[in-house]
This record gives C-alpha cells, structure tokens and sequence, in this order.
C-alpha cells in the first residue's frame, strides 16, 4: 500500500504555507517587456552617473540602482511571489547570511587600529619551499 | 492527463513543488557560494580605495555596459519562452530559449575578447605582466586579480546555465516537455536569471565606480 | 519470539501489545521481501535509488574514513610517548595532524549521521517511500565518494602539512600536495550542498499526509536545521578552498599581502563555513539524542518544541559566531567583542536541549540499554565540552589557550565525545531496524562503557596539557609534559581498541544476533512501524501519525489501528 494513504484529517493538516500564493498572477507578455524597458533604463541610469562625479557615493547608489534591478528580475522574471512562502524563505535566508558574512567582515575591517598588514620590503614570500 | 508523477511522489503538484523548492535552495547555495568574493571585494577596496579605483579606470565601460544590455535581454526572452510555452507555444518557446543560448554565447564572445585585451595591455591575474612594472601599487593587482576570478566564476556559470536552457531546449522540441507540465523549463529558467543578477552587481563593482577618478 | 522485545523490556508494560510485535516475516500483508534482499546482485546496490541503500553505502565508506582517521590519530599519540623523535619525524608528524583532521571532518564527521542515517531514516520517519530526489542522492554518494577517493590520491601523493585549516600564507607555498587535497575536499562539499538541498525539499513536499511540522519526530527536526547550514555555509567553504588551490598552483597570491592581501581575510572565509560545521556535527547528535532518550525513558518528550526551535536557533545563530577562532589573529577590537558575545548565544540553544533530555529522564522509566548508556557517555562530555568551548569564547581566557591542547581538548570533546558518541548511539539503536537483527547488551554495554573511559583518559589530560602552556601541533615537546602525554596516549589506545570491540560485537551481531522484532524498544516514533528491516517501500502500514512520535501514554499502535487483522484487534483490546 502507499505510505500516504487515507487519513481523514489529510488537506487540513498540510500547513498554510505550503501552497502556492493565491493573489500573485504569473507575469504577461506585456509585463515581461515593461520590465525588460525598465531593466533597460536603470542600466542607463547607472551608466549616466557613472560621469557625475559621485565620489564616495558613486559606490552605494551603483548598489542601490543594482539592488533594485535585481528586485525587478527576481519578481518579475523568476516570479519569486508566486512561489510558495518556502521558496521566498530560501531565499530570503540565503540574503540574510550574505549580509551576516559582509556585516560582520566589515565589523572587522572598518575598525581596525592598525595600518592593514603589509609586508616591509623585501620580505615577499615569493619563492617556494 | 498524459501527464503522471514519479512513482515516490503523491502527485505532480508536489512534484512540482519538490522541483521548484530544490532549485531555489540550490540559488540560495549559489549567492553564498559568490558571497565569499564579494566579501574580499568590498574588503580590499576598503582596504586599497586607489588602486581599486585606478583598476576600474582602466576597464573599458562599453564592453561592460553591452554584456550587461545583451544578458538583461536575454533574461527577457527566457522568461518569454515560459510564458509562450504555458500558453500552449512549444515552438515560439523553443525559439526563445534558442535566442537566450545565442545571447548567452554573444556574452561569452564580448567577454573573451576583453580578456584578450587585457592580456595584450599586460594584465594579467596575480598583478604578473607589463602593466604592473608601471602601476605597482598591491590595490591594483589585487583588484584585477579578483576582476580575473569574478567575472571568470561567473562566466563559467553562464556557460553552465547555457548547459542546462540547451538540455531544456532539447527536451521541448522532443515534447517531453508540455504546457501542462512546463515547470522544468520554468525552474530552468530560474537559474538563467540569477546568472543575470550575479552580472547586474558585478557590472557597477568593476565598470561604473572609479570613484573620484575618470 | 525475540529475547529482547517489548515485553522483557518493559515487563507488565504493554505486553498487550504482543501480536503486534511479531517478527516482521510473520505480520500479514507481507510478502515482500526487504530492502537487503530485493536484489542481491552488486549492480542492484551500486545503481540503487532506494534511499536505505545508499544510507548504508555512506555508512560503510564513513567507517573505512574513520577507520583511517583513527589510524592516524593512534599515530600521532604513539609519536608523543617521548618528548622527541618516538616513531615519524616532523614532516611526516605535519602530514598525519593534518590528514587526521582533513579526514576525520570532511570524509567522516560530515556525512557520518547526515548522510548516512539521515538518508535511512528521513523519509521513514516522514511515512514517505524515499527523498524527493533519488537519482540526486545517488549522485550525492558518488560524488562524496570521488572526492573521497581524491583525498586519498593526494594522501598517496605525500599529503598535506598545513593543518586541516589551510591557513594562508604557508597553504600557498607549501611543498606539500595541497591542491588535490583541497580539490578533494571540494568536491565532498558539493555531495554535502546536494544532500543538504535534498533533505530540505524532502520535509517540505515528502511529509505523508496528516503528519504536520510539529508531529515529525526530532531527529527530522536536527537533519533540517542541519541541511540549512550545509546548503549555506558548505559554498563559502568551496570558494575559499577554491582560491587556496589556485594560490597554490597558479600563485595568484589573493591573500599575499605583497600584492594587496590579507591572510586574516582568508580565515574569515574559512571559519564562516567551518564553524557552522561544527554545528553540522553536533545537530545531527542532539537529534539522535532526542530520539534515544524519549525511547528508552519510555516518556514523552519533555518540551518538544524547546528541542525543535532551539535546533533552528543554533543553526542560525551559528553562522554569526565564526570570529571567535580569530581572536588573536589581528581582528579588530569591536569585531572580537561581537564575536564573543554571539558565541555565548549558542550554549543558551544548546543548555535548553540539555536541560529537556535530562527532565524527560526524571518523569520516565527508565530502561539502561546501550543506546542510552551512549547518553550518558554524551551528556556528560558534550556539557563538559560545552562549559569549556564558553570559556574558551572568553576573550581574555582565549588568549591563554589560544593554539593550546586546551583548544583540541574542548573541540574533542564536542566532536568525538558528542557526535562520535552519539552516532554509536545511533549505530545501536537502529541496529536492529537497518540489519533485521539483535546486538548482545551485555558486549555492546561493554564497549559502550570502555569508549567512554578511553575517550575520557585521551581527552582529559590535555585540557591540563593545554592550561600549562603545552602548544597544539607542536612535534617535541618539553619533557615536563611527557607523563599527561603517555596518559593521553595509553588512553587513545585503550578507545581505540573499544571501536574495535565495539565492531566486533556488531559485525559478529549481523551474523549471528537473534531476529529482531519490528519494534524491540517499544518506540513510538515512525520507522519502528516497518518491518525489521523494511521492505523497498518502506511501509506495510500506516504509521500512527494522528499520535505523534512520543506518544507513551497508550500501548504502541503497531498494526492494530490501521489493520484490519482480527489478532492485532484482539491483542489491543
């Protein structure tokens, strides 16, 4: 016989989450190409300020611009809110510990005493054994 | 129906789920797995803001800014084919997951042609070759270094994923792959786009942001 | 019948229940025959999807690693009876700390209780006929067993003398065969990332029906939580080893500080992958933990969900604490400061499960088998390791111990008196359900009790080694240190024999031991509702999941709720 057989409590016990999200629709055609021409137009955001003389921020807004270029594919394109909530938990952690990693690296990086560690001259461990 | 679920499965719905969720936590597996990069990127530059700055300087912006227009529009027509082939289009799809591949290999081409540009200026990984006798401040190596080893672990997840869109491609002229099942080719898909959005924040990190540099 | 069932464990208990627990052959409906014997050729086993199978190929080749580990730690005891030169020299001695290391993790801790138990047990215990991706999990085994066999080639080659750690600048310019073993390495990590994504998409959609989150047995709760961190942390370890091996063969030089690097960056890396490791080691022993306890307490569970969300709490909160291997490595002041203080976070998580299993002991009856004189062995050294690994993420006590046989004696006594002790545990108590047979008590306990001395003898005296000053991998010595060195040595040998006891005992079990029932503990939990062993599909019944997995208040269901068969009806009534 079958493992999953009949018990009588069966569709009320799979949780709530497991199904796939009721109001989210699978993108059209239409909005597959809307998004396309706005991908499209961030890029050239990004590439105009490239020569705007940003300075410090030049590296933070490139992020910004490119983090919301990835939210639009991600939505759009891999209709991540269609998927069940365990998907968008995925990768939601999987984001999470990408930014653990670099937070706590930058914890470290950002508030060291000392010069970073360089080698005085002439002691490069060039050669081997 | 003539479609039926592995003998293990209760029903192809949950196949389906099983599908969907591995390739999305196989995603998640990915982000980590360039995490580590990432990481030393945003270290070093921190660490060696000029050298990283002069580095960018030198990438030629065209080069960048195409791939990054050529791999936008391929994750346009992929998505496309999904679309087609739900509606009940195996053809148009196949046609746009064959356009998505030869995207795919105009990426590669653009790619190896800068390398190739590198390499007669005397770039090389590991700060070795002509450019570095004149410009040897460790920033700029280390920056090329880690240019050599991003863009080249992402170049081999393009060609990776164009694999995985030609298997795909195969599978539907076959018909093994039908509207009413379409999810292989969706979760395929899925792939093609994260190496999109792995190239749309490499794109910035070493092409638009030469800080207060030209 | 058995000797050993239900009713002489549990006299005046349940003995109700007798037809129900026949011998697995005799139960009706079954005339099938079980996974060992549906297909006896070698193709059948090598070409298996049966995820029972493939357990037991990952549980034989784990053996053959530790086997080999234990080898080579015995070695490097046997080098320390004298203060100098005793029976290698140093370069080898280099080799053998780093080869015990490399194997011992990667080859054999990892996939010891996931892979191996993991596999036999998941979807049991969810009533599912396998994983969700059987081919994948085949494929996982290979792969696991390629990069087994490239670890070996690179043992062939000479090995690699840069401690299992590889830490740069020396992994870079060794002259020992450092990219094949890291290419190994490599290459076990993606069978660990495919069977972690496995395992995770097999509890979501593979959960038979009525049977909720909350209902699955705990051991599925700890191959979760230890599935997320080898899906997570397992990449990070991939690229790090990645770019020591193009350091090594191509001098790309990403950490050389000549050319911009920084060394402290690689250990990074390394340690947010290999810390979450350890928690890939211990989770997976706190779940067969949970499982022996309620059993052989004959109790519920005294806090099931303290046990299921402190599972998921050391899984995350483990990623945030990998700093506190670096403390003396040049981080930063402030980074050193929240390292420690997340690292005190996970003996909380870990002192919550410990306080359940021993309140679980204190409400139930308590039945002294094997399985749970392994318990005792773990409770005892996992809490010691456990206090000590808070001492040591003290900062001001870690620049003491730091690189000290204090360190090695603390993370022993998590890795092989808590996950070593616990998958002998698990090794016993599943014995009978995997082979179909019954182990001697009176020689398992045996070995259970001399594990437990030698492994105490071998560990003990380096925390005093350490506290004195005694530097880890170090290959003479002063000889003030030589007599906690011989007791350490004498010990190790003495817990080396007890594996092998305790091998004989199992493998002399397989032969000749007694049939065993379909449930000789009288558990409540899933899999004892299959034949001893189980049929390819798992199941002849419907396990009981409207009970839960702990339920000890009524008799145990067996057949008779769900069969229709007039004895198991008469037996229950």
């Amino acid at each position: 016989m079958s493992a999953a057989g009949a018990t009588p409590s069966a569709k009320a016990a799979r949780a709530p989450g497991e199904k796939r999200a009721a109001g989210a629709k699978e993108t059209t055609a239409r909005g597959l190409a809307l998004t396309l021409f706005a991908l499209l137009a961030l890029a050239g955001l990004s590439l105009a300020l490239r020569y705007a003389h940003l300075g410090a921020f030049g590296v933070p807004v490139a992020l910004v611009i490119a983090g919301a270029k990835a939210v639009l594919v991600a939505v759009f394109f891999m209709e991540i809110l269609v998927e069940r909530v365990t998907v968008r938990l995925a990768m939601g952690t999987g984001i999470v510990l990408l930014g653990i990693l670099l937070a706590l690296i930058a914890a470290d990086i950002l508030t060291r005493e000392p010069a970073p560690l360089t080698n005085p001259p002439g002691t490069e461990m060039r050669d081997r054994g | 129906m003539s479609v039926r679920a592995a003998a293990h499965f209760e029903d192809i719905e949950r196949q389906e789920q099983a599908a969907r969720l591995g390739m999305w936590v196989f995603l998640a597996s990915e982000i980590l797995f360039f995490a580590g990069l990432f990481a030393l990127y945003f270290a070093y530059r921190s660490e060696h803001p000029r050298g990283f700055d002069l580095g960018i300087a030198r990438n030629t912006i065209a080069w960048g800014s195409v791939n990054t227009a050529v791999l936008l529009v391929s994750s346009y027509t992929v998505a496309l084919a999904v679309h087609e082939l739900r509606r009940g289009k195996p053809v148009a799809a196949a046609w746009l997951v064959g356009v998505t591949v030869a995207l795919g290999l105009c990426f590669l081409c653009v790619k190896t042609g800068e390398y190739l540009e590198h390499f007669r200026e005397g770039i090389y990984p590991a700060g070795a070759g002509a450019f570095f006798a004149e410009n040897d401040e460790p920033g700029i190596k280390m920056f090329f270094t880690l240019y050599f080893c991003m863009t080249g672990l992402h170049a081999i997840h393009v060609i990776v994923g164009m694999g995985v869109l030609v298997a795909l491609l195969v599978r539907v002229l076959r018909g093994s792959i039908v509207p009413a099942a379409s999810y292989p080719l969706a979760v395929g898909a899925v792939y093609w786009h994260l190496v999109d959005v792995i190239w749309i924040f490499l794109w910035p990190l070493f092409y638009l942001t030469p800080g207060g540099l030209q | 019948m058995t000797t050993i069932d239900a009713s002489a464990l549990f006299p005046g208990r349940a003995t109700g229940d007798d037809p129900a627990q026949e011998p697995a052959a005799a139960a009706p409906g079954q005339a099938g025959p079980s996974y060992l014997t549906d297909g006896t050729t070698v193709w059948s086993w090598i070409a298996t999807t049966d995820h029972k199978r493939i357990g037991v190929m990952y549980f034989v080749t784990t053996v053959f690693a530790l086997a080999m580990g234990g080898a080579f730690a015995l070695l490097l005891r046997a080098e320390h009876l004298t203060p100098t030169r005793t029976i290698v020299d140093a370069y080898t001695y280099n080799r053998l700390f780093t080869m015990h290391g490399i194997v011992m993790v990667w080859l054999f801790m990892i996939p010891s209780i996931p892979a191996a138990f993991g596999n036999f047990l998941l979807p049991m215990m969810l009533g599912a006929k396998d994983v969700a991706f059987p081919r994948l999990n085949l494929l996982s085994y290979y792969i696991y067993l390629v990069g087994s066999i490239w670890v070996l080639v690179a043992l062939w080659m000479g090995g690699c003398d840069t401690g299992w750690t590889f830490y740069t600048p020396y992994s870079a310019h060794s002259p020992s065969a450092v990219v094949p073993t890291v290419f190994g390495i490599f290459i076990v990590g993606w069978s660990t990332i495919l069977t972690g994504m496995n395992f995770i998409v097999t509890t979501h959609t593979m959960r038979a029906r009525g049977l909720g989150w909350f209902r699955m047995p705990l051991f599925v709760w700890a191959m979760y939580g230890t599935s997320i961190i080898q899906v997570l942390a397992t990449p990070v370890l991939a690229i790090s080893l990645a770019i020591v091996g193009v350091d090594h063969a191509l001098d790309w030089g990403l950490f050389d500080p000549a050319r911009g690097g920084d060394p402290v960056l690689y250990q990074h890396l390394f340690w947010f992958y290999s810390h979450p490791a350890v928690y890939i080691m211990i989770l997976p022993a706190m779940g067969v933990i949970s499982e022996v306890v309620p059993t052989f307490c004959h109790h519920n569970i005294s806090s099931y969900k303290a046990i299921a969300y402190s599972t998921l709490g050391i899984a995350f909160v483990g990623f945030g604490t990998w700093g506190h291997h670096m403390f003396v490595a040049g981080i930063s002041a402030f980074d050193a400061g929240a390292f420690g203080v997340l690292s005190m976070l996970v003996a909380i998580f870990s002192a919550i499960k410990v306080f359940t299993w021993v309140f679980t002991m204190r409400a139930g009856s308590i039945v002294l088998r094997t399985p749970l004189v392994y318990f005792f062995a773990f409770l005892f050294l996992f809490v010691f390791g456990g206090m000590t690994g808070v001492a040591v993420a003290t900062q001001s006590l870690d620049v003491h111990w730091h690189d000290t046989y204090f360190v090695v004696a603390h993370f022993h006594f998590i890795m092989v008196g808590g996950t070593l002790t616990a998958w002998l545990a698990a090794i016993h108590y599943w014995f009978p359900k995997v082979t179909g047979k019954m182990y001697s008590e009176r020689w398992a306990t045996l070995g259970a009790v001399l594990v437990f001395g030698g492994f105490f003898l071998t560990f003990f005296p380096q925390f005093l080694l350490g506290n004195a000053g005694m530097p880890r991998r170090y290959y003479d010595y002063d000889p003030v240190y030589q007599p906690l060195h011989v007791a350490s040595t004498i010990g190790a040998f003495i817990l080396g024999a007890a594996m092998l006891l305790v091998c004989i005992v199992l493998v002399v079990a397989i032969f000749t031991g007694e049939r065993a029932s379909a449930n000789p503990w009288d558990s409540r939990s899933y899999e004892w509702y299959a034949p001893s062993p189980p049929p390819k599909h798992n199941f002849d019944r419907e396990p009981a999941f409207g009970r839960g997995p702990y339920d000890y208040a009524e008799p145990f269901a067996g057949a008779a709720e769900f069969e229709a068969s007039p004895e198991a009806k008469a037996g229950t009534s």
